[in-house]
């Protein structure tokens, strides 16, 4: 099965309101949205897996690791993200990541 | 067909609904008939005209929905079958299967469906004998060679097949789904030998040898036992040699050795790398006669063992010796001849095995790991040198005749390549660099044979991979590597760009060995004035500027020549103008201070000038680009132009909150070119474009000023009015959240900020009266700033200037916005004003006037009418009505869900009594409130309870 953390993503949103109004409108069964959902899931991780290739370093410390139901969890603290032209900082960051050999991609969130 | 009665579900209106759904042109009448079947499928009547349906006489498309139904009724309507049915259900099922397994394919396959549904229900209790009844019952004897036989041989192997498949797909608890699992696990040992049976008889049929082979891939989704199918993975490899069957073994192999579950049979395993290993000569010959769907197969089937199985292998020490013949097989998949994508696509398969390999062998013990490092380094390194020749570029001819799409597939290859090669650094060390070093010398000194910029580019690509992410202080082949790069002759745009790209990722070093920037700088300066290594150059040019500023003094003025000269000459495309100013930003701003203001005017002043002559113009779509253009050099050069970093670093005992200078260059060129700014603004006040670069020049400068802007608070005040008056945009409105970050503190500034506050709470007040629906991201704006007053500092709440009352119905009006940024916004500005209602009196006396409403307002949106994913924001706001007013919320949330209905006609009073008690109970736990928030949207929607909202 497909990871589902994409979900929570601008166009996972998107999909689950859209389902949302369509089950409310009768218009599908909650089967089918669940359905759509797990196409959703499959399509992205495939797609975030063969298609895309951007590349951002980025270095801070670490504040949290934990490593759960195989899924690492870090939460890092004054964090530096370079892309070749531009350098971004944030006080905070969570990188939810998953095995991504047999599914999908490495992912963040 | 409106409003049939449940009597009317009879074999003719089913078909005449079904004539409906397929030739009807009229959509409206399809969606009725639609409607009527799914109504006519769930109805008790279904179970007896579906039989009617699939009589033979009728048509595919007619027997097909009677075979749908019956899966549907089976599946989901099992418990309206009266007892003592099933029998007479059964064997009119198998007679069915049986009767279509020479008919139609479709309406066969959804009648297996059907019968496997139905052995998933009666397995293994009812029916314990499921699977050998049916291997018998379609077991007539008959050859497979005859039409009758083979038909129904592949009815049965259709009915097998779908099997597991119905058991993965169909809505099962997990516990009764195991039970199912083992149960038809037990059956493996039948099915199997049926199967290898077939798969050996040399006179079978293809069609009934690709079935057992797809069978064999269904079941292996049960977990069945690597030992228990050894016989039957010997004959799929043999039919690799079989090119009508190749691409379904592979899949079938694939598919059975992939199952992680097969370490557990090591032996098992073991057995099988003989098995990999025998296909290298057809390998070979597939490569040489250029064959990309064998070799495609076949290393999949290579990396796939490898892949699964690494560890366990390698663990099998005695039998080191064939595993390492099987990297080696791997890696002449990797060194496949020819370019990837066009002459081979086996190579990328490889890569993930390369990862796993050096993951298990570093991860074990350190007696073992000593003996694998012994093999495996030298291994390693000869993967280098295989993925460096496949990251060469072709040659020049070659390269232009490939797709687009051939090229982009061959970049992120490249990119694959080097993330590969990253990794392998971990395991190599200093001393893979020294390598890649070595040859690069060599090739570049060597004078007796002239070497192609195709194996330049590849070694300094090598370079690039690695000192982008590691840190490659710690080599000293990098004082060597930047010897040699002004002996390349780049002339071939690929290895210009990646000598630029190679400079950019040694910055960090760099900054470090300050004296070798001499060497690289020039080349980085002389590329500058080439648009076509644009993107490449300046990027290099920005990372040193960054990262070097504070060695760059004496390369200061060369660098602000060129720079200066590109963009004047208007070589670069916007964005790259916007990365020099950047890097221009970094630079100025670390010179001594004395330099700094000479420096900063000769470089603004030509852009200055020709901002004056433009702004004297009037005002055209011709000149409004540069006019943008040149407010962006501007915001861009400040927004790395930072003083304040540059004092930290000079005087580490200075305390961070520091004191404004009033000699600020930043300050000083602002202040000089205000009243242009101020000409410009009035000149475009009607020109969002124009509006928003002007306030990215302060927004930028103030991020990086941020005290030493004050001396421009005063006046930029009233320049935001002017703006915000003429044209109210959410720029104007972010930056006066800004200055009220920075200066909402500061006594002298507070009243031109007051000032200002008022009057675009005015201006916006009246934007909500005209209809605010089109300004989402305005209101988001505003909703955004008064969070930040309130947050910052609350006292200008006590103006009575300012109308908290308005500020508050327009928070009401914005919660009905379907803009999720402008929702969230609304949520926030909520929480913060609730929790001044204790010191703002007029936050109080809105409040108690009209909280109810706010209270209605909210559980609208929370029962239905905003997404469902903002609930957790609502359910902030809800929070912190119950902490910072607790009684008010009892009287009004038991009186905003009186009326029936409200919010959702799905609510019982029971469901929001509860709703009630839970609500004005939590008071310490946020997290609490999010769940029962969440819990009631979801009753409030009628989603309650479903799979669908348990799974989102």
């Amino acid at each position: 099965m497909a990871y589902q953390l994409y979900r929570n993503t601008t166009l996972g949103n998107s999909l689950q309101e859209s389902l949302d109004e369509l089950i409310q409108s009768q218009q599908i069964t909650p089967q089918l949205a669940l359905q759509v959902l797990l196409q959703f899931d499959k399509a992205i991780n495939t797609a975030l897996a063969n298609r895309v290739r951007n590349r951002v370093n980025f270095r801070g410390s670490l504040n949290t690791y934990r490593f759960c139901d195989n899924v690492w969890t870090f939460v890092l603290n004054d964090v530096e993200f370079r892309e070749v032209t531009d350098l971004v900082k944030v006080d905070k960051v969570k990188i939810v990541a998953c095995d991504g050999k047999n599914t999908g991609p490495n992912a963040a969130e | 067909m409106e409003a049939v009665h449940a009597d009317e579900f009879t074999v003719e209106a089913v078909e005449r609904a079904l004539q409906q759904l397929y030739y009807d042109p009229d959509m409206e009448q399809k969606n009725v008939a639609q409607k009527w079947l799914t109504q006519a499928q769930a109805s008790p009547q279904a179970w007896h005209f579906c039989w009617a349906l699939l009589r033979p006489e009728k048509v595919p498309e007619i027997q097909f929905f009677g075979a749908s139904t019956l899966h549907a009724k089976i599946s989901r309507h099992w418990s309206e079958l009266p007892p003592g049915q099933l029998d007479s259900l059964r064997s009119q099922l198998i007679a069915q299967v049986d009767q279509f397994a020479s008919g139609s394919k479709m309406v066969l396959t959804r009648l297996c469906v059907a019968l496997a549904s139905l052995v998933l229900h009666v397995l293994p209790e009812t029916w314990p004998t499921a699977v050998p009844d049916l291997l018998c019952a379609f077991q007539t004897g008959e050859s497979v060679t005859e039409a009758g036989g083979q038909s129904r041989c592949l009815a049965l192997l259709e009915l097998l097949s779908v099997l597991p498949e119905e058991l993965q797909s169909s809505r099962i608890p997990a516990s009764r789904r195991s039970q199912l699992r083992s149960a038809l696990a037990v059956d493996w040992s039948s099915v199997c030998s049926l199967l290898q049976q077939l798969l050996q008889r040399p006179d079978a049929p293809s069609p009934v040898r690709e079935r057992v082979l797809r069978c064999v891939s269904s079941w292996h989704t049960l977990d069945i036992a690597l030992k228990d199918s050894e016989g039957l993975l010997e004959s799929c490899f043999a039919l690799l040699k079989e090119s009508e069957m190749f691409d379904t073994a592979v899949e079938t192999i694939v598919s059975i050795i992939s199952q992680p579950d097969c370490q557990r049979f090591a032996d098992s395993l073991l057995k099988v790398v003989p098995q990999v290993l025998a296909l290298q000569e057809q390998l070979k010959k597939a490569v040489q006669d250029g064959d990309m769907e064998t070799s495609h197969g076949i290393c999949r089937i290579a990396v796939a063992l490898g892949e699964t199985h690494c560890r366990t292998l390698l663990e099998q020490v005695d039998h080191w010796q064939g595993f390492q013949a099987l990297v080696s097989m791997i890696m002449s998949c990797t060194g496949t001849p020819g370019h990837y994508p066009v002459d081979e696509t086996s190579s990328s398969l490889t890569l993930t095995f390369w990862y796993t390999l050096q993951d298990d062998v570093t991860s074990l013990d350190a007696e073992r790991q000593t003996l694998y490092l012994q093999i495996y380094r030298p291994v390693y390194f000869q993967l280098v040198d295989v993925l460096l020749q496949k990251a060469c570029f072709p040659r020049d001819e070659e390269y232009a005749g490939w797709s687009a799409d051939d090229k982009e597939q061959f970049r992120t290859y490249r990119v694959d390549i080097s993330d590969t090669l990253m990794y392998v650094y971990e395991l190599l060390g200093p001393e893979l660099l020294r390598n890649l070093y070595d040859k690069l010398g060599s090739l570049l000194t060597d004078t007796t044979q002239p070497s192609s910029w195709q194996d330049i580019e590849a070694l300094l690509f090598g370079f690039q991979s690695i000192a982008e992410t590691v840190d490659v202080s710690y080599s000293d082949v990098i004082p060597g590597l930047i010897a040699l790069i002004p002996l390349i002759t780049a002339n071939n745009l690929q290895l210009a760009e990646t000598i630029m790209f190679t400079i950019g990722s040694l910055a960090e070093w760099l900054a470090d060995h300050s004296l070798m920037l001499a060497n690289v700088l020039p080349v980085v300066l002389h590329g500058l004035s080439n648009p076509d290594l644009s993107v490449a150059c300046v990027s290099a040019l920005k990372r040193i500027c960054r990262e070097c500023r504070h060695d760059l003094h004496l390369h200061t003025t060369d660098i602000m020549a060129v720079s200066q000269a590109v963009l004047v000459k208007d070589i670069h495309k916007s964005p790259q103008c916007m990365w020099i100013m950047q890097a221009l930003g970094f630079l100025l701003s670390a010179l001594p201070r004395e330099e700094i203001l000479g420096k900063l005017l000769s470089l603004v002043t030509p852009h200055i000038q020709q901002l004056e002559k433009l702004a004297s113009e009037p005002p055209s779509s011709a000149n409004k680009l540069p006019v943008v253009h040149i407010l962006g050099l501007l915001s861009n050069l400040f927004s790395t132009f930072d003083l304040n970093k540059q004092s930290q670093r000079l005087e580490v005992m200075r305390p961070v909150q520091t004191q404004p200078h009033n000699d600020n260059p930043v300050v000083v060129v602002l202040q000089q070119a205000f009243p242009l700014i101020q000409t410009i603004v009035s000149k475009w006040l009607n020109e969002p474009d124009v509006v928003e670069a002007v306030c990215a020049v302060f927004e930028k400068s103030l991020k990086t000023l941020l005290h030493d802007f004050a001396p421009l608070v005063t006046q930029l005040c009233e320049l935001i009015g002017q703006m915000f008056g003429a044209y109210p945009q959410a720029s104007a409105l972010d930056l006066t959240r800004q200055l009220v970050h920075i200066f909402g503190c500061e006594k002298d500034l507070f009243s031109p900020i007051l000032a200002l506050l008022e009057l675009i709470t005015n201006i916006t007040m009246s934007i909500f009266h005209l209809g605010s629906r089109d300004h989402p991201d305005v209101v988001e704006s505003f909703m955004q700033l008064h969070a930040q007053v309130l947050r910052r500092k609350a006292d200008l709440y006590l103006s009575d200037r300012l109308d908290i009352k308005a500020v508050f119905y327009c928070g009401i009006l914005s919660f009905k916005f379907p803009e999720t940024p402008t929702l969230k916004a609304t949520c926030l500005l909520f929480t913060e004003l609730i929790s001044h209602c204790e010191e703002i009196p007029a936050v109080r006396e809105v409040l108690q006037e009209d909280g109810k409403l706010l209270l209605q307002t909210l559980l609208e949106a929370i029962g239905g009418q905003s997404p469902r994913s903002l609930t957790e924001h609502f359910a902030e706001v809800l929070f912190s009505v119950s902490r910072n007013c607790p009684n008010m919320l009892s009287v009004w949330l038991r009186e905003a869900l009186l009326p029936p209905g409200f919010p959702s006609s799905h609510l019982t009073t029971e469901h929001k009594d509860h709703f009630c008690q839970q609500i004005l109970r939590e008071q310490v736990s946020k997290r609490r409130m999010k769940d029962i928030v969440k819990e009631f949207a979801l009753l409030s929607r009628g989603l309650q309870g479903t799979e669908c909202a348990a799974n989102y």
